[in-house]
């Protein structure tokens, strides 16, 4: 009876210990899916929530009401949409730079026959390993007058050594055939590089894009370290406060809301703008498992 | 044809280099400009680490890393004579062990019953949202906690309150601090570390659990003798970085982030650790060659435990990174 339920495919005989792995393992699984998933979930559910039905309590899986008005709230905070600009421009132009700053040095280093390679790669393998540290680091960008101006967040992320050794790996494997070829036909290096090499690495530079674009968009300490003024601060930054106000005035808004007559609280605002700032994530989040998982083996696979 | 380069004229040998390089003009201006960069950002921090024996203010400039009036150890003795010291050092040792003992194996566990699991989409169904939290910032990870388990409306809470219980301070509570650390911290990283096992685990030759299995080897046995033993180099390598990145709480690096995220005046002896330290007598309290000073020794002994954990695994199982 039991057999017979079984796929015939498979003839070798489970035993008690093999079904026991089976469930435990599909335990995990539904445990790991659940913890994982149901915070943004419950998050999500929240955010479109009307306030004061949110307070009431009881839910769980779906919203009760259906309410745009949390994020009419959160664009609605002053300073909020102007964080969100501040990020998206730092993400944008960071990522830009920085992969091809990255790109250009490490298209140079994968050249087994260039001058003093051993000591740029030296000066770089160090940097991973060792750093000045924050202070030290603090007052260089005071000194270069970096401190509080938007390019804070730029120049001092201009370069990855962990990105650096990736595209070296990956330039490496490209033909150096292909460029003896441009070589005869007249190209020089910075031809070769930009017209040849760059448009050969698409999935290295989406990799190196995404990398640095989720860094550059989650970043919060440059802002907690380096800048002061309101009107720089990045979206990450912001919500810091958002939720830590929240955490503070939960009390009053809960005492204030009955006499409230807007259909959000902080219950509700606070997932909303989290929401807000995960979803570029989300976004991009099905070409991250493409290129991450393979970028993330470029790293560790090594000859 | 080959001239021995010792024979060859100085002076030809400097013309010959100095041809080479010009050659190679663009590649080096490519190469020089990332060196720059590295001088600048990376190297002049590292000399600016003198500033730990110094008595140094911002308004000196990068001059004032040689020229700021030198002390000696007169902040490492005030740092190790703090009042605060054993809290700082207990939290970022004790807390950084804890979350290695726990975060580091569980990555491995998940990638074996991830390899384990018979049905491909429910696998990557799981894998999938198993790393979503990598990409997320410690903010997110504190607004989500905040959102389940604040005591005001905290989902979790609520529930225990609704079922009878009483409240529990999980974000304030003193006593929590630690658990919700190293929870936290699984389960943002687990999925994303998990990667990297996986993938060594599917390079495992498959020949090897076939002959296993005409032997009789069991499921457990197979994992035990076949895929461990296949992934230890992946993993030595992985414990090696994991051990090195100790003190800032592990690969996630996450010590800081907790610390002045879910840190908050109640729980502060429990929470503070010591790159939130630096950060907090450098940057907010302005005591910038003591903050240096305590940032120097923990850059220190990071560097021992990379070196001391390489030794220790080339010395043990030949895998190592230098």
């Amino acid at each position: 009876m039991h057999k017979a339920v079984q796929a015939p495919k498979n003839k070798i005989r489970r035993t008690g210990e093999d079904r026991a792995i089976s469930v435990f393992i599909f335990v995990v699984m539904t445990f790991v899916f659940f913890v994982t998933a149901y915070p943004f979930w419950y998050s999500l559910v929240l955010s479109f929530s009307e306030g004061n039905d949110a307070l009431r309590g009881g839910i769980y899986l779906w919203p009760r009401t259906f309410t745009l008005a949390n994020y009419n709230a959160v664009f609605g905070i002053s300073y909020i949409p102007t964080a969100f600009l501040v990020s998206v421009a730092r993400t944008v132009l960071g990522t830009v730079v920085a992969v091809l700053f990255t790109g250009v040095f490490a298209y140079a280093l994968s050249h087994s026959k260039l001058m003093f390679r051993n000591f740029y790669m030296t000066a770089m393998l160090i940097t991973m390993y060792f750093s000045g540290g924050l202070i030290p680091f603090y007052a260089l960008l005071r000194a270069l007058g970096l401190m509080n101006t938007f390019w804070v967040y730029i120049v001092p992320n201009l370069f990855s050594s962990f990105n650096a050794v990736m595209m070296i790996n990956f330039f490496r494997e490209i033909p150096d055939s292909l460029e003896e070829a441009a070589h005869i036909d007249g190209a020089n290096d910075l031809t070769i590089f930009f017209r040849i090499i760059l448009p050969c690495s698409k999935p290295l530079l989406a990799t190196m894009a995404l990398y640095s674009g989720v860094w550059h968009w989650n970043a919060w300490t440059d802002t907690a370290f380096y800048v002061s003024d309101p009107s720089l601060r990045t979206l990450s930054y912001v919500l810091i406060n958002l939720i830590k106000q929240t955490e503070s005035a939960a009390q009053t808004l809960v005492g204030r809301v009955n006499v409230s007559t807007q259909s959000y609280n902080s219950m509700t605002l606070r997932p909303a703008a989290m929401i807000v700032c995960i979803l570029p994530i989300v976004m991009v989040y099905p070409f991250l498992q493409k290129y991450f998982v393979k970028g993330i083996m470029l790293g560790s696979v090594k000859e | 044809m080959a001239q021995n380069p010792l024979t060859v004229p100085r002076g030809e040998r400097w013309a010959k280099g100095y041809r080479r390089f010009r050659a190679q003009g663009v590649l080096q201006a490519f190469a020089i400009a990332g060196f720059v960069y590295l001088l600048i950002f990376c190297y002049t921090p590292m000399l600016g680490l003198g500033i730990a024996f110094r008595n140094y203010q911002p308004k000196m400039g990068i001059a004032g890393f040689f020229t700021a009036e030198w002390v000696g150890l007169k902040h490492f003795k005030a740092f190790f004579g703090d009042y605060q010291f054993a809290d700082i050092m207990t939290n970022t040792v004790v807390l950084s062990l804890l979350k290695l003992v726990f975060s580091f194996p569980i990555p491995i566990i998940f990638a074996l019953a991830l390899n384990e699991m018979q049905h491909p989409k429910i696998k990557r169904v799981v894998q999938t949202v198993s790393y979503l939290p990598h990409f997320i910032s410690w903010v997110i990870v504190y607004g989500l906690l905040f959102t389940l388990f604040n005591t005001s409306s905290g989902m979790v809470n609520n529930l225990l309150a609704d079922l009878g219980f009483e409240k529990v301070e999980i974000l304030t509570g003193k006593e929590y601090y630690w658990t919700l650390a190293i929870l936290s911290d699984i389960w943002k990283e687990m999925g994303w570390w998990s990667i990297i096992f996986l993938a060594a685990i599917s390079g495992v030759d498959p020949s090897q659990y076939e002959s296993a299995k005409v032997d009789g080897a069991t499921r457990l046995q197979s994992i035990w003798h076949i895929t461990l033993p296949n992934i230890r180099s992946t993993i030595m390598v992985m414990l090696i970085l994991a051990i090195g990145s100790l003190l800032s709480g592990g690969m996630g690096g996450s010590n800081f982030d907790q610390s002045y995220l879910l840190g908050n005046s109640i729980n502060y002896s429990k929470s503070v650790t010591l790159p939130y330290y630096v950060y907090q007598v450098g940057l907010s309290q302005l005591r910038y060659s003591y903050a240096a000073a305590a940032g120097l020794f923990q850059s220190v002994i990071s560097l021992l435990l990379v070196l001391g954990s390489n030794y220790a695994s080339k010395k043990l199982t030949g895998t190592g990174f230098f």
